[in-house]
């Protein structure tokens, strides 16, 4: 039996908690990514949709079906961000996938990269840096802002190698966000399909914090404690660093993992801080908006 | 002196084509590295690692290898971070603060920076110390505008916490920098 995943028109991180609720509990059904009508597809969205695929596949669940999308704009950025050629290994494509060849004034900063280990941050945190600054500075940031906006790349990246108990994903890009801000935005996504916050900490945590102990409460824990789940104090720091950051350059970041997702909202944005009892969904998502500034 | 750059031991323990202090593993290896210098070392000596040819410092690396060092080796040898950025001091000044740790710092001009959980009378201490090189307890009372006694109070918290050095009479304290 093959089971409907529709993937949402305007994939982004709002319209994450649908295609969650759509992903549902997956048994041994196979499942078709339905994407054919698909008009906008985030960074965010576009590791997600990996993060389900990966999912699947370490389960040993049947290799699902992912229909490109009919719009050559979309399918044409998909490819840009060199989104198909992971999917190729963890779905079963449907669609005629562009070629795209390489360019290097895409505004794609970082394809969509997969982060298994050390290495790989290492690669992703060195490619990032030139052209981040060139970008960087087109939104009106400080050169400052460009090392920082590295080292919240890295200190996400690492919370998969560190915490997730598999690999994940990585993209960053920029963007005019039109719908919500009317300016450009620099956006890092990165998404896994492993343990989560609520299954990383519990063994340190779940017990100090007793009946309220919930992705909502290890999220918080994370991200407003600084705790971990190793016992050495000087770890942890990674989450508190990258709420800093947002904060200095009027940024926004989001935690999803299980059924709740903690949000830092910056004044531009009228998210709510902290939302619970979403569809729950694989590992965790994070994303960093940093907008441009206010004169650009 | 140990003049420890960190650029080669990154080269030496993980890899010659990185560039960033990134990641808790990185931080490991190099901090392990670092060790085996000051291993050969008189133990007294200023270790000065320098982050000149460093490009980016993340958290992870910067509580691996800064604040593990300082909280393993703090107590007996005096470090001087030498070669800093403004985006070093950013990585840096939480992970110091998070373990109640202090370092003295140079950066890239040679100005000194005094980095981490240091109260407004020792860094202003530390200032006056960086200016002349160094001071007797009477010098720091005279800054400080307090009886001998508070300054000399003073005088061994520079010393215990490693932020100066002492003379060879124990009569003053001289500037890492």
């Amino acid at each position: 039996m093959t089971r409907v995943v529709e993937v949402p028109g305007h994939f982004d991180h709002q319209a994450f908690d649908q295609f969650a609720q759509a992903f549902g509990a997956p048994e041994d059904e196979r499942l078709l990514f339905d994407a054919h009508a698909t008009k906008w597809g985030s960074p965010y969205g576009l590791v997600g949709l990996l993060a389900a695929g990966q999912w699947l596949m370490e389960r040993e669940r049947p290799k699902p079906l992912l229909t490109i999308p009919n719009d050559r704009d979309v399918a044409h950025y998909w490819a840009r961000t060199g989104f198909f050629g992971h999917a190729e290994g963890l779905f079963e494509l449907h669609g005629k996938v562009p070629y795209v060849a390489a360019s290097g004034s895409s505004d794609v900063l970082l394809e969509v990269t997969p982060v298994r280990g050390a290495d790989d941050v290492h690669s992703v945190v060195d490619r990032i840096q030139d052209r981040a600054a060139a970008i960087l500075h087109e939104l009106g940031l400080e050169a400052q802002a460009t090392m920082g906006f590295a080292m919240a790349l890295s200190e996400a990246c690492q919370n998969i190698v560190e915490h997730a108990g598999t690999g994940g994903w990585v993209a960053v890009q920029t963007y005019h966000w039109r719908r919500r801000l009317g300016r450009r935005v620099a956006v890092i996504a990165v998404a896994d399909a492993g343990v989560g916050f609520r299954a990383s900490l519990e063994p340190t945590q779940a017990q100090r914090v007793g009946d309220r102990w919930s992705d909502a409460a290890a999220l918080e824990a994370a991200i407003f404690q600084g705790v971990s789940r190793f016992r050495d104090p000087g770890r942890g720091q990674g989450l508190t660093g990258m709420r800093r950051y947002v904060g200095r350059w009027d940024g926004k970041l989001s935690l999803r993992s299980g059924t709740a997702r903690l949000s830092i909202v910056p004044g531009w944005d009228d998210d709510v801080p902290m939302a619970d009892g979403l569809p729950p969904f694989p590992g965790s998502q994070v994303q960093l908006i940093i907008p441009a500034q206010q004169n650009k | 002196m140990p003049f420890i750059d960190l650029r080669s031991i990154l080269r030496g323990t993980v890899s010659g084509w990185y560039g960033d202090l990134v990641t808790r593993s990185t931080g490991h290896a190099v901090r392990c590295g670092v060790e085996e210098v000051l291993a050969e070392c008189d133990g007294e000596q200023v270790a000065v690692m320098d982050f000149s040819s460093v490009r980016l410092l993340d958290l992870s690396c910067a509580d691996e290898i800064v604040a593990k060092l300082l909280l393993q080796h703090g107590r007996s040898r005096p470090f001087l971070l030498r070669g800093i950025s403004e985006d070093h001091q950013d990585a840096l000044e939480p992970v110091l603060e998070r373990h109640g740790l202090a370092a003295v710092a140079q950066d890239r001009a040679g100005g000194v920076r005094f980095l981490g959980v240091i109260t407004n009378e020792l860094r202003g201490v530390l200032s006056m110390l960086a200016e002349r090189g160094s001071a007797e307890v009477e010098d720091v009372a005279d800054h400080l505008a307090v009886p001998t006694a508070a300054a000399r109070e003073v005088f061994d918290e520079l010393l215990e916490r490693r932020l100066a050095l002492a003379d060879a009479a124990g009569s003053q304290v001289i500037s890492l920098a």
